[in-house]
């Protein structure tokens, strides 16, 4: 579904990402991990196309991305969250939806409405102020479910459990699998939290320095000297 | 029913029912008043004419989220095309009216680059543009006659016995005008591509996430202030009967408008037509006849005032402060 070969992303003279290639099959989870600063963000915003690569391909659905605008990226079915919510602040919960729905899944669809916000857990708040009216667990579920208004084939979700409480994480975790299982959608996921990541994601991918060192099964991924020496920043060989 | 349910009903039916008698008052009540006053109603034309660029500008604000000191370049050039397509081209006047302002639209197709641009610098740029359209009226002479300007435009016609070259006609015409600008205003607020643009302003790239081409809305918010603005224009061209750049694209053009939105209260879709009659009239009427020389300097320092005691403008603070029987203070007005 998402075919990544050779990501190049400079910013100034730093190389932010290293010739990434990645590839994510139709309904697979897929975790993204790595130190802060390993340019997991960056290749969400490359992605979703707010930053542009200096070299390197990008397909979703056998279509090449690289000349496709942000905007054009959602309508097509690419869905993303941000590590930081951003509801669309002048809008309520419902409004925030209906903008999704019109602009990035082809039409306002009250019921579809209805059942992502059930589904989220934000039922009873659509006429709440998205800016003042959630708390930070609500806007992290407002983030999930204005993806999902788009009606989206893959989601990008970038540290959407940054933040909670454990038990937020735990209800978040099974509301993310009730969602894969719901709309059988890719899903590519940015996480600190290696116990989530293993728990969700058959399949882990690690960048470090913007390099791609590591891509297979949880298991295989954690025990990898490489990895371990990323997080540890203790050399493999020492 | 609860009784503050009975009461906001109440209130909604009174405001549902006091639209259409203003508008009635409007058409028949102030002509029927002031008619033998042709200098007031000159001044009533006058301000209803600021108050379209007024509320084009404020569209502009409010919903492309964009501050532009040039709409003096739309209203010189809806004001140009509709007299040169009447007095050379032969077109009717009112065909003509629609398109200088489609022509103002058209200018602003060269303003579509700065949309890149935020706040003073976007505001900056469409400053610079307004001085060359004026530049090319005052040099283009084989089109324009250039600072010799054009005289002898033609007048409204008379249509079905009515003579609408006088000043009741001219009034019926651009509160006419006014009026379907505040419908079309209203409508594109209220609809979904009016959600989108209000929730553009501060989260444009989690609105660009949804797929919201933001860049177009802003660009079609641009064309559509252009478009009024033109129209205004042209109007006024045909009502005053003559053109010449420096008055056709004088900076008057942008910065009554402007301090008229903002007196009135740009966020809403009446202050900006309330505030232009307010602060015209007020100026034209008060000011001057106390202070012949320098009246504006007393306007400056009313809105200066303004500002500090409403920011939001006189017409939301005058909601604010009337009974409302329940219901909470409005910025829709």
């Amino acid at each position: 579904m998402l075919e990544l070969v050779g990501i190049d992303v400079h910013f100034g003279g730093i190389k932010a990402l290293d010739s990434v290639s990645l590839a994510v099959g139709t309904s697979e989870i897929v975790g993204l991990v790595g130190p802060n600063g390993a340019g997991k963000t960056t290749l969400f915003n490359v992605l979703s196309g707010t930053v542009r690569p200096r070299r390197g391909t990008m397909r979703f659905d056998g279509a090449d991305l690289g000349a496709v605008p942000p905007y054009a990226r959602a309508r097509r079915g690419l869905g993303r969250t941000f590590q930081i919510p951003q509801p669309m602040h002048t809008l309520t919960v419902a409004g925030n939806l209906q903008v999704a729905q019109r602009f990035g899944g082809g039409g306002v669809d009250r019921r579809a409405q209805a059942e992502i916000l059930e589904l989220v857990g934000l039922a009873g708040k659509a006429d709440r102020d998205a800016a003042t009216g959630l708390s930070l667990t609500e806007l992290k579920a407002l983030e999930v479910a204005k993806a999902l208004a788009t009606r989206p084939r893959m989601l990008l979700l970038d540290e959407v459990l940054a933040g909670l409480e454990v038990q937020g994480k735990r209800q978040f975790t099974q509301l993310l699998a009730q969602i894969h299982a719901r709309y059988g959608l890719a899903i590519l996921i940015i996480e600190h939290d290696i116990e989530t990541i293993r728990s969700l994601c058959p399949r882990v991918a690690v960048l470090d320095f913007g390099r791609l060192i590591a891509d297979g099964t949880p298991a295989e991924v954690f025990s990898n000297p490489a990895v371990v020496a990323s997080y540890t920043g203790v050399p493999a060989d020492a | 029913m609860t009784d503050a349910g009975a009461r906001v009903d109440a209130h909604a039916v009174g405001r549902r029912a006091i639209v259409p008698a203003l508008v009635v008052a409007l058409y028949l009540v102030v002509p029927l008043a002031f008619a033998g006053n042709l200098h007031l109603m000159s001044l009533v034309v006058a301000s209803l004419t600021i108050g379209g660029i007024a509320l084009a500008w404020a569209l502009l604000g409010n919903l492309g989220g964009l501050v532009s000191f040039g709409h003096a370049a739309f209203f010189g050039v809806g004001s140009y095309a509709s007299a040169l397509l009447v007095m050379k081209a032969g077109w009717p006047i009112a065909a003509a009216i629609v398109a200088g302002g489609a022509s103002a639209a058209l200018a602003a197709v060269l303003v579509l680059p700065a949309l890149r641009l935020r706040g003073p610098y976007f505001a900056l740029a469409v400053l610079a543009y307004a001085h060359i359209f004026r530049i090319v009226a005052t040099e283009w002479k084989s089109l324009t006659n250039g600072a010799g300007g054009i005289g002898s435009i033609p007048r409204f016609p008379v249509v079905l016995g009515y003579d609408f070259s006088g000043k009741t006609g001219a009034y019926w015409i651009v509160l006419s005008l006014v009026l379907a600008f505040a419908i079309v205003y209203r409508r594109v607020r209220y609809s979904d591509y009016g959600l989108a643009l209000s929730a553009m302003h501060d989260s444009e790239e989690a609105t660009r996430a949804v797929g919201v081409n933001s860049v177009l809305l802003k660009a079609a918010m641009l064309f559509l202030s252009a478009f009024m603005t033109g129209v205004m224009g042209a109007f006024n061209a045909h009502y005053i009967g003559f053109l010449e750049p420096d008055y056709a694209f004088s900076g008057l053009w942008t910065m009554l408008p402007i301090v008229a939105a903002i007196f009135g209260g740009y966020r809403t879709i009446a202050g900006p037509l309330f505030g232009a009659v307010v602060v015209y009239l007020v100026d034209q009427l008060v000011f001057k006849a106390v202070m012949p020389i320098g009246h504006q300097i007393v306007l400056g320092a009313l809105l200066g005032a303004m500002i500090l005691w409403s920011p939001e403008g006189l017409l939301p603070a005058l909601a604010n402060r009337l009974p409302r029987a329940g219901a909470r203070p409005s910025r829709d007005a």
